[in-house]
Order: C-alpha cells, then structure tokens, then sequence
C-alpha cells in the first residue's frame, strides 16, 4: 500500500508540483491550503507524513504542529517544516514544538523527495 | 497534470500575491495597525520565492530573496517602513511583476531584468547591512567531493549512530534512515547497539536506546551521507569514517565512541528528561480534558501517564468539536469559486444563442394558435429569462479592484509632479459588466492622470487660491436608472475656457471668433487633435488625447458629462451601460422595420403632439415640459408614408429627454447584442444589431446620440457630448 | 490498533498480539503484554498478526525478552510475520533476539547479560 504523504502549503503551484513529485515517486499526496484545512482533511486519513510550510494564513505551521502533536493519532507522524532562511525565529519556535526535519525554502522537487525518503519510502 | 499548466497557476498565483502585496503596501502608511499587512506582503514575497523555486526559476528567486529578507527585518521591527522604502518596495513589486511576465512569455532573464534586478538589490541591501546578510543570494552548500574509491583494504564509508532518546517521539524511525541508506549504496554490515536499552522499569517505551554501526559500499560524497541524518542531527552523535582509513584512525574512532566510555549516567539522564516531557504532554491532555466545564475530570496526571495517554472521550469530543467548527469556515470560505473568463464568455453567448431561440420558438407558437404550445414557450421563456439575467451576473465584477489600482498611480504621478493629492474612493462595491471594468481601466488612467496633471494646481497656486495643500481626487461609482455612473472629481483648478478657445482656434478645430456656450467649449477637449499628442503608448495612457478617452466610452456604449467651475474643479462623468451582451429591448416599428431601444432608457409612449408652436420646430408640450422630437423615419431616410396617427417613445440619457417619433409600438422584448461591422460604424443613430425570434435583424438605436440629435436639430453632423436642456417652460 | 489474544497449542499458553506495534501502541502494549504473559503463565508470544513495526516496536520485543530472562524466565518469540522479519534482519537483531524464525518452540537464548 502507498505510503500518503499531507503537503500543507498556500501555494497551490507549490503544492500542485510537490503532489506531481510525490505521486511519481509513488506516494499518495493529500493536498490542504492550510493548517485549518489540512486538521480537516486528516479527519479519518492514515496519513505517513507531513509537510507543512510555516507562514500561512488562518492558521501557521507551528500552531498546526502543535495541534497535530495532540492527536493521538498524528502525534508520532514524520513532520517536514518548509522555511526560509528568514524565518530563524519561527524554526525556534517549531523546535521548540518537536520540528526536527526541515526543508529550506525555496527548493526543488528533488531535493524535497530526497527529504521525504529519509523519512520514509513510497 | 502537467508541470506546464501547475507553471499558469504559479503564475496566475504570483500576480495575486503581487496584487496583494501593492495593495499592502499603498494601505500601509494610513494603516493604524500595519502588522496584518506587513504579514501579507512578506508572505507574499515568501510564496513567490518558495513556488518560483520549484521551477527553478533562479533570478526570480534572487531577486525575492532580498526583497523577502528586507521585509522580514520589517517584520521584526529591525528597521521602520518608511515613505522611502515603500516607494523602493512598489519598485520592487514592479520588478518581480515584470519578471512574472517574461516567465509567462517564456523568457527567463534578459540583460535588461537582469540589470534591474541588480539595480533594486543595490538600493535594498543598505537595508539588510548590520544584520550580516550581504549576500544576496540564498547560499547553498556545495556538496563537498570526497576521495573517490580507488581500492584498497577498506572501501567502505563506517557510520557509527547513537540516536537521540527523543527521535522515535518526533516522528522520526531510525529504520528509515537505514532503509534510506540501503538506496545510497549496499550495507555491508550492520550491528545494532542496543546497550543503552534499560532492564525493568526504567525502560520507556518511546525512548529511543538504539545504536548503528554501519559499513556502506557507495559513490555518495560525505555530505550525501552525513545529510541522510540531517533531521536527527541536533539530538543524535553522527560520525562517519572514510574508505580507506589506517587502523589507527579506526582504533581513535572506536575509543571515541560512546559506549566504550561506558556513559551509564547519560542514560538516567536522558531518562529523567523524558519524564519531564512526559509530564508536559500529560498536564496539556489534561488541560484539554479540563477543557469542558473547567472541572478537572477527576484523573491525575501520575493517571494519566500510567494510562499512556490513552484516547480520552472527552478529548475526543473536544476535538471532533473543533474539527466541526473548521468544516463550517472552510465551507464558508469556499463560497467563492474561481472561474476562468472565457468559460463565463461562452457561457454569456450560448445564453444568448438560447435567447434567440427561445423568441424564435415563441414566435412560432404564436402563429399556430396551439394554447398549450404557448403556454409552454410561455413558461420557457421566463426561465431563459433568469437564465439570462443569472449569467449575465456571472460577469459582474466590482469595480473596486480598478479603483485601488489608482492608488498607486495617483501616488506615482503625484509624486512626480510633486504635487500632494488625497485619493478618495467610493462606491468600489458598485458592479458592472467584467469587459466594461476591463476597457474602463485605460480611459480612465488617462481622466486620472489628466487631473492631477493639469486639474489640481501646484502648490503655490492653491495657497495663493487658499485651497489646502492637499489637492483632493475623488472616484465614484454608483448606479443611475439603468446605468452605470463613474465620476472623477477634483479640485482643482478648473477647465480654463479662454485657454481652451484659443488652442481650438490654433488647431483649427473653431473658427475665430465663433461663438460658444460654456458646454460647447468644455467638449471641446473631446475633440480629436485637441490633445497635444506627444504620443508616448497607448498602454501607459501617457499622451494619449482625450478623444481617445471619448472613443473608448463611446464603443463601451457610454458617455461622458463634463461640470467645470473655474478655480473649483471638474467633475467628469461617465455614464455605461450596465451590460454588454443582453438587455431588455423595446421594439418599435417604422414602416416594415423594427428597431429596438434599451427598455430601461424608455420613459413613456404617447401619440404626437400637441406640437410647440409649430411642427418644424421639432418641439412637443408634455404636460407643461418643452421636450424635442426627431421622426426616425426621417433620420433612417424609410419610404413611404407615415401612419395617420404616429407615436411617441420618450426616451431619458442622464438628465436629458427627448421624444423619437415611430409608426408602431411592438413591446418588449429581450435582446441580444451583436456588434456592428465596421461598415455601419459610421451609421448615426445605431449601436449595434439584434436578431429577432423571426430570424430577421433589427438594429439596436443608441437612444444617446438620437438624443443629442434631436436636442441640437440644427448641429449638423459634428457629434457632441449631451448638453442640458434649455428651461422647461417659454 | 494492537490487539491480545491468548490461547494454547500443544498445552502451551500462547499469547498472540495483532496489528501494528509501533511507537503509537509501544506504551500501552509495555503494560499489557507482560500483565497477560504473567496471568496465563504464557512463555511464547506468536507475532504472526504484526503488521507493522518499527524502532520501537523492536526496542520492545527486546525488552521482554530480557525482561523474562532477567526475572529468571524465557519469552520464544515465534510466527514471525515478513514485517517483523524485514526489521529484525534490517536492523541485525535476529541473533540478539535467538529466537528461531518461523518456528515456535523456543531455542536457548543467547541474549546478553548485562553489558
């Protein structure tokens, strides 16, 4: 079975091109615009991994962590950060919130995939 | 899904965030709480550089890196938004808008972006000096080569891993890394270390106590290597040993490993620190127990630990609760979609296609006299009918967006002027037909940069007038019986009748000496070649003269009303209608013909006369009101004779009524535009064709200019803007 | 999800566990499978219904066997499902373990005393 990978980013490009690497590398993607949305569309998902860009609107990546490291169902899921070097303080704050895995902003396909596999593969 | 079409929607996405991000920033210096919009605007560089990488698109993401880095010591208060900045960050929204378009076309950098990148990253970075980011380009770590290969007695890469107790609770699985590993290369060896492993109780089950040492056969270089546990660095003990190392260094290594201290404490250690994290991850599924009536439910954290954490119901609920509440707003939130424009085109001309038809059936069942028939194209027809004014909503959008473009240009043109203006805006909710709002933009950039240019007086003027400094521009939109009014208003100083008499008279547009009413020289500026045409683009709507402004209001079927007071100001109006595509028609017939006239602009219908004075004055009395006429048999040239008893169509444009005389009166009827070829352009009278349910065409009047035809009976040929009508009574 | 069951085969108590053991069922599964093995006087844990593990999972196995043998008993891990047998081999453990794959009567253990 295919691993399924949540990319949570307010980019649709973004995320339409995350989801075009992901899928033909064998993975299930789910797709979400935000934190907000991507809590909805866990609801009843198994769900292998998480991306998540940090600065979004209604609801930012560390807060979304958090509230994902409260569910007892996600509070052990792989979390990828999408960040930029600009956001120091933010990678403080999601270290702080158990963000161990970051990917740098902006990025290549690749070099995500690359991430993603150390994680886990398709 | 193809990279191709995910590259439009960057596109389409980066010009929004652009579009957000100049909103931003023109809002900013009277925003009272500018931290939402220095939010937007950083995050809008941030996306654009995140997408932009994905595609690779290098100066692009140079280019946002600074402006991004600059808006983030923003951000944190390091440096202030000042009028300066936000000028050089409008320039830099230019850039990266102009960059988005040479990426659209397909143009990666040309010397001449690449020279305008250059130029804003020299003024930006003075902006990021003291905070040691110089560098203006993301630097990326190079892979480091290693020595190849070449043999010898040991061709492996040794990895020696202790992981840190807390990796399998961040969601990390040493597993993983090595799986990942075994795609880099072959694991010759492997030996887990699980020393660390506890007996009894200290044993906690998501503490990781595992250990690696590992020999991988690869071509992967160190950084490769050393990047597979990029994520467990921080809390990990990661050392690698190149191929070939000497039994020395080996023997160093393994000395330096660990275990051969035997570092027992560091295991209690780490064991108390989990407990304490424990604990915080107890006290916050307490809290949210708690959270229901702020009674604590009785289970204590020792409880809960013991019970690990296991799924309480009323964390459960709390969360399904929460989940509910975001299903609802995101519901909300996607209340609004996203339709491409040509979709809603063919949409609006099906609709059309269908309008016809349904007249044509309709017509048909009126001829066969069938009731039932006529009942149902009776019923269809009402639905078509909210089909049409359904879809003909589709197309309206605000006119807002418009108006807040003119932020910025007011403040550009303003400045390089050096004029101080204030922009006010009202009525931006006010909507109207999409292609309107699109062929609006121009003419009215060009009002805009008209009035500020020679509307509002330099500073000395309106001192020595005792205006205020600040010269006040206003745009308005509202609606107006069954069209649409925008009017540009400032307070300046006003047209100058003399100065425009004299250059007419200079380009030969008047005679010397002739004479004008004041309505008559303010239009004056309407006429073509009036304008000194220094002629720069179409697009800026620099030099463009204002009968270019006329002809384009005048193919969107509108007007324009110019009120000029001398050292007062102008306002200027223009009136549109309120769609493009379909209106309600009135058909009127002269002769075997019928012609159409938009319903909203017909007042009344009444039998000719009673005549003022005498029939060739081309004046009727309505009830006390002196109102002109005009027999369309006559501007049309139709043969034959009229009916004895003929009728009239009061007809309103603004604030002008004039009468137009017809043989029959038809109804109403529901009218698709279809524009006029070129050839009957010139036809004065006509603004465009319908087809009628009996497959004939009609000709739609343009009740404006029979208007101002039938109020100047002796203008000629010359068009004019409506002018007022003379007193009611004589 | 893990779930217990307890049988006997060949009047032997057997407990069998079923699902994932992973770091989200390690914690409960530290409490409940040393409290069953003790009430049924179970010395076998069949793993034929393990569907996934991962580090912790195998930290745990780990840990009941020693357990068992530092309180003087032996724990045979057996039926060892492919997912167990993929991590066991991936990480080398199968000998720390001793536990013969596959096959249920338990062989000595050579796991180590103290280190």
């Amino acid at each position: 079975m295919a691993k399924t990978i949540l990319i949570v980013d307010d980019s649709i490009s973004l995320r339409q091109v995350v989801s075009i690497a992901l899928t033909n590398a064998g993975y299930e993607v789910i797709e979400a615009c935000d934190g907000k949305d991507a809590l909805t569309k866990l609801t009843g998902q198994k769900v292998h991994l998480m991306i998540s860009d940090v600065n979004m609107p209604n609801m930012d990546g560390i807060t979304f962590l958090k509230a994902v490291r409260l569910n007892p169902s996600y509070k052990f899921t792989p979390v990828i950060m999408l960040t930029t070097e600009a956001g120091e303080e933010k990678k403080k704050e999601g270290q702080a919130a158990g963000a161990r895995a970051w990917v740098v902003k902006p990025f290549r396909p690749e070099q995500l995939l690359v991430a993603v596999s150390k994680l886990i593969l398709p | 899904m193809d990279l191709d079409k995910v590259k439009q929607t960057f596109i389409l996405e980066a010009r929004e965030l652009l579009a957000a991000m100049e909103e931003a920033l023109l809002g900013i210096e009277e925003d009272l709480n500018p931290g939402e919009s220095i939010n937007a605007m950083f995050r809008a560089v941030h996306t654009i550089k995140g997408s932009a990488g994905l595609f690779g698109l290098d100066p692009i993401v140079r280019f946002s890196h600074t402006v991004e880095s600059v808006m983030d010591r923003v951000r944190s208060k390091q440096i202030s938004l000042d009028p300066t900045l936000v000028s050089l960050l409008l320039e830099c929204h230019d850039h990266l808008a102009s960059l988005i378009t040479s990426t659209q076309e397909g143009v990666e950098e040309t010397p001449e972006s690449h020279e305008g990148s250059q130029r804003l990253l020299n003024q930006l970075i003075p902006y990021l000096e003291g905070n040691g980011v110089i560098e203006s380009t993301p630097v990326r770590v190079a892979a480091q080569p290693s020595g190849a290969s070449e043999g010898g007695w040991n061709e492996c890469w040794h990895l020696s891993i202790r992981f840190g107790p807390d990796v399998l609770r961040n969601g990390m699985d040493p597993l993983s890394f090595v799986r990942y590993l075994g795609t880099l290369g072959k694991i010759v060896h492997l030996a887990s270390v699980v020393e660390k492993l506890p007996r009894g109780e200290d044993y906690d089950p998501e503490t990781c106590y595992l250990g690696i040492e590992l020999d991988l056969d690869t071509d992967a270089d160190r950084q490769t290597i050393e990047d597979v546990f990029e994520f467990v660095r921080e809390d990990s003990e990661i050392r690698l040993l190149p191929p070939h190392s000497k039994v020395e260094e080996y023997i160093a290594f393994i000395r330096a490993m660990p275990e051969d201290e035997r570092f027992l404490g560091e295991i209690l250690v780490a064991g108390g620190c989990i407990t304490t994290k424990d604990l915080e991850e107890a006290l916050r599924t307490q809290k949210a127990e708690t959270l229901e009536d702020g009674v604590i439910h009785g289970r204590l954290i020792g409880t809960i630990l013991i019970e690990d954490q296991a799924v309480p119901p009323p964390v459960v609920a709390a969360a399904l609760d929460k989940q509910k509440k975001f299903q609802d707003r995101q519901a909300q939130e996607m209340k609004v979609v996203k339709v491409q424009a040509d979709k809603l085109d063919r949409l609006v001309d099906l609709v059309g296609e269908l309008v016809i038809a349904g007249a044509s059936a309709n017509a048909m069942a009126v001829q066969v006299h069938e009731p039932r028939l006529l009942e149902a194209t009776t019923i269809v027809n009402k639905l078509v009918e909210e089909i049409r004014d359904n879809a003909l909503s589709l197309r309206m959008v605000q006119i807002g967006d418009t108006f807040n473009r003119f932020r910025r240009i007011v403040r550009d043109v303003s400045q390089e002027m050096g004029k101080s203006i204030e922009l006010e805006l009202h009525g931006g909710d006010t909507e109207l037909d999409k292609t309107i709002v699109e062929k609006l933009s121009d003419p009215l950039m060009h009002i805009v940069r008209n009035a500020i240019d020679h509307g509002i007086e330099s500073l000395e003027v309106r001192r020595a007038r005792g205006k205020p400094d600040t010269g006040s521009l206003s745009l308005n939109a509202f609606h107006d019986s069954g069209s649409i009014v925008i009017e540009v208003a400032d307070d300046g100083g006003g047209l100058n009748k003399a100065k425009i008499l004299k250059k007419a008279v200079e380009r030969g547009i008047i005679r010397e000496g002739a004479e004008l009413s004041d309505a008559e020289i303010t239009s004056l500026i309407f006429e073509p070649g009036f304008s000194t045409a220094e002629a720069i683009t179409k697009l800026s709507g620099r030099g463009v003269g204002m009968d270019v402004v006329r002809q384009n209001i005048d193919e969107l079927r509108g007007s324009i009303e110019l009120e000029s007071y001398e050292e007062a100001g102008t306002t200027l109006r223009i009136r549109l209608p309120l769609t493009l595509a379909i209106i309600d028609g009135f058909r009127v017939g002269i002769g075997t013909a019928s012609y159409v006239l938009p319903l909203d602009l017909v007042i009344e219908c009444l039998d000719l006369g009673p005549f003022l004075e005498s029939e060739e004055n081309h004046l009727i009395n309505l009830r006390g009101e002196v109102l002109p006429f005009l027999r369309l048999r006559e501007i049309f040239r139709m043969p034959g004779e009229p009916p004895t008893r003929e009728r009239v169509v009061v007809v309103q444009y603004g604030e002008t009524r004039a009468g137009l005389v017809v043989d029959r009166l038809m109804g109403e009827f529901q009218t698709v535009i279809k524009p006029l070829g070129n050839l009957f352009k010139q036809v004065r009278g006509v603004g465009g064709s319908t087809i009628l349910g009996s497959g004939e065409v009609a000709l739609i009047l343009d009740v404006p200019q029979l208007i101002q035809l039938a109020s100047e009976p002796s203008s000629g040929l010359r068009r004019r803007p409506a002018t007022h009508l003379p007193p009611t009574h004589s | 999800m893990l779930t217990y069951h307890a049988s006997q085969k060949d009047h032997q108590p057997i407990l069998s566990l079923t699902g994932v053991l992973t770091i989200y069922t390690v914690a409960q599964a530290r409490q409940e499978i040393p409290a069953r093995l003790a009430k049924r006087k179970a010395q076998v844990l069949d793993l034929s219904g393990i569907e996934e593990l991962d580090t912790a999972g195998a930290q745990l196995l780990l840990w009941l066997k020693r357990d068992a043998s530092s309180r003087g008993t032996e724990l045979a891990l057996a039926h060892h499902s492919p997912a167990v047998v993929e991590v066991l081999d991936l990480l080398r453990l199968t000998a720390a373990f001793g536990d013969t794959i596959l096959l249920s009567p338990p062989s000595p253990s050579r796991s180590h005393h103290g280190s």
